[in-house]
């Protein structure tokens, strides 16, 4: 274990380990932009420039490796006076159009200016005109201009997603990131060398021009786009949530994600979700409080299950809620109402194990694991094709489903809610809107639940890791988490005042709220 | 401690004070009637102050030589707003020069407290506070100001040109 000194912080590090890694170990902070952690080294941007004790000319920390006794540091003069040049000469044909630019405000090349930049650049010539506004494909946008080719997602594409779209043409300063022809940039995870570029020359078409970066706050959580649990940010504001990054953890994800993991956030938003309860059939909805709607459920449910036995109840369950969720769902149907027939609704059984090689996975609920060890541990086994029989038989009076929070991922939602609104009462809770639930032609109940980022919660992964997600904000006021509806159906109070409220960003005022009437 | 003041008996005779007002009205009345030249108020609106070239009114959107709007939606006039009162909503333009434009721009005039950060914010001056400042409307829902108010309202004839050109920074390089 070679032990070294950087900026006077003596630490042992594990052979092997470059500077720039000892320097992150040690919690200095080092300029650098071709450098990732997941990526191979490069060495073409010269940020990350140290002084070695004992060696006349700087060294690049991401491609020297620590030996014994090394004392390092990035402190000196000719240190900084080599970051300052190496970022002036970064600049010379990088526009400054940060205004217009959807990086500005998360930018490398802006962060680091303001530490280590010269402030007053010497280029006399005008800068080099490159192609603006580059479709690379169905998910990204380039700017040639902007791109300072620190060779990131060249290297990503290369590495990571092996399927080499991008390359670097052209020479010197004409020097361009691009495509060939008739190959677009397009794979499943080419969303992350948006993530990994450090300036804004590769932007979201999901995401671009759509809110400036300073406007939105991120909340620390769990991808539920598919059983690998990715481990995410959300990007939200008083308006909703707008994009979905992935953050580091070496357990699951690495430092990546998939583009399908990261559309998670497009359901969370008020147009696709169930604002309030809805009671009634096909074309005669009525409106009605979540809270109300679940004490009406639960006090029937009840009825049933004291004068017609538990047999006349059927529950169906999908991977999409957290451990506690189904912990208290399965209390208070299988506990409190000695409910048997509790069904797990798969949506893709044909393609449940299916794995890309990299993160996604055919299992596109977040908590398939977590479902299965809690119908185990209960001994509930029962199978899918019972359910349709027995419906069709008469069997059962009431169906509660706990349905999908992403619509998206259930191709057969609509068969599905088709063959269960076939019973007499239905019970649907659900997060977002459908309109296969919505042409039900049987009595139904719709209540509204949450999604991930507004509740608290454990999702179990594919290889049966607990990940905790924490609240983030509030989109649907009026909608209740499912341990919340459970409680309500059976026979609790909720304290609503206690209940979360959506963010809201503009002061209240009086007269401005009052429009109109005045 | 707290010290009770009770009304004196004087002031309940009421005509004395009456009469001392009365004469200070009529003895204004006459001064001005004198000196019209001393007078401190207008005959609004027939007669209307004329205010500093520096006075920040209502705003106003630059365009471009060829009419279009000079604003590049970056945002920054919003973020600096300390009364909330702008909305924009960001496009990407069919032209890869400009990028991005926006749909909308809306300025709440009834939030705004005129104090001209947006103008200081503008990296493009596209957003200037102008000298209007009679604007009134008979619904409260008029003090919406969108794009078609701000850069071409018919007072402004066509536009007020922006100072900063594309095509010209484009050719210096910048």
């Amino acid at each position: 274990m070679p032990k070294c000194t950087i900026n006077g912080k003596a630490i042992e590090v594990k052979p092997g380990t470059t500077v720039i890694q000892a320097f992150k170990a040690a919690g200095v902070e080092i300029a650098h932009y071709c450098w990732h952690p997941g990526l191979s080294v490069a060495g073409v941007c010269r940020l990350c420039m140290v002084q070695i004790e004992g060696q006349a000319k700087l060294q690049i920390g991401c491609n020297t490796l620590v030996t014994e006794g090394m004392v390092v540091n990035n402190t000196s003069e000719p240190v900084k006076e080599a970051v300052k040049w190496g970022l002036d000469f970064h600049l010379i044909n990088h526009p400054l159009d940060c205004p217009i630019c959807d990086q500005a405000g998360e930018c490398g090349l802006q962060d680091q200016y303001v530490h280590f930049g010269k402030y007053d650049p010497e280029m006399a010539m005008p800068k080099q005109k490159k192609h603006k506004v580059v479709d690379l494909g169905p998910t990204i946008v380039l700017d040639t201009e902007r791109c300072i080719l620190c060779s990131r997602c060249v290297r990503f594409t290369d590495e990571v997603s092996k399927t080499n779209e991008l390359g670097i043409f052209n020479r010197g300063d004409r020097s361009e990131i691009g495509t060939v022809e008739n190959k677009p940039l397009d794979n499943n995870y080419s969303l992350n060398t948006v993530d990994i570029c450090p300036v804004g020359a590769l932007t979201s078409k999901d995401f671009r021009f759509r809110q400036r970066v300073w406007y939105l706050k991120e909340a620390a959580s769990v991808c539920t786009g598919c059983s690998t649990g990715c481990n995410v940010n959300v990007y939200y504001n008083e308006e909703g949530a707008w994009r979905v990054k992935p953050v580091q953890n070496e357990k699951v994800n690495g430092y990546w994600m998939c583009d399908k993991g990261r559309d998670i956030y497009k359901f969370v938003n008020k147009e696709a979700r169930l604002q309030t309860a809805k009671v009634g059939s096909k074309d005669q909805w009525r409106l009605l409080e979540g809270g109300q709607a679940a004490k009406d459920v639960g006090d029937s449910l009840r009825q049933v299950a004291k004068t017609e036995g538990a047999d006349k109840i059927a529950l169906v369950v999908t991977g999409q809620y957290t451990n506690e969720e189904y912990d208290s769902l399965l209390d208070f149907f299988n506990g409190t109402l000695a409910v048997k027939n509790v069904y797990h609704w798969v949506n893709n059984p044909e393609d449940m194990t299916g794995f890309d090689g990299i993160l996604f996975r055919g299992d596109r609920n977040p908590n398939t694991a977590g479902l299965k060890a809690r119908l185990e541990k209960r001994g509930l086994k029962s199978d899918w094709l019972d359910l349709e029989k027995k419906i069709k038989a008469g069997a059962y009076k009431y169906v509660v489903v706990a349905g999908p929070e992403n619509n998206s991922v259930f191709p057969d939602l609509e068969s599905k809610a088709k063959m269960m609104s076939a019973a007499p009462h239905l019970v649907w809770l659900t997060a977002a809107k459908s309109e296969a639930v919505d042409s039900a032609t049987t009595a139904t109940y719709q209540i509204p639940l949450k999604t991930f980022i507004e509740k608290d919660g454990t999702y179990t992964n594919h290889v049966g890791l607990e990940q905790k997600v924490k609240r983030g904000t509030t989109i649907v006021a009026g909608a209740l988490t499912l341990s919340e509806a459970v409680s309500l159906m059976s026979g609790e109070e909720l304290d609503f005042s206690l209940r979360p409220k959506p963010l809201t960003n503009l002061k209240t005022n009086f007269f401005t709220a009052k429009r109109g009437e005045l | 401690m707290s010290i009770v003041k009770r009304p004196k008996v004087e002031s309940q005779w009421y005509l004395p004070a009456i009469l001392s007002g009365m004469a200070l009205t009529f003895r204004k009345l006459v001064q001005n009637l004198l000196h019209k030249d001393r007078l401190q108020t207008l005959n609004y609106p027939e007669e209307k102050y004329e205010y500093s070239p520096r006075f920040k009114g209502n705003h106003v959107l630059t365009v471009k030589k060829d009419g279009s709007l000079r604003c590049t939606a970056c945002m920054l006039c919003a973020t600096n707003c300390p009364a909330q009162c702008i909305t924009i909503k960001a496009a990407q333009h069919e032209d890869p020069s400009v990028e991005k434009y926006p749909i909308s721009y809306e300025i709440d005039i009834l939030r705004c407290v005129f104090c001209g950060f947006c103008e200081e914010a503008c990296p493009v001056d596209a957003i200037r506070m102008g000298p209007e400042w009679q604007t009134p409307a008979i619904s409260g829902s008029n003090f919406q100001n969108d794009i078609q108010q701000l850069a071409y309202r018919a007072n402004l004839k066509g536009g007020v040109q922006s100072r900063l050109d594309d095509q010209e920074r484009h050719k210096a390089g910048i």
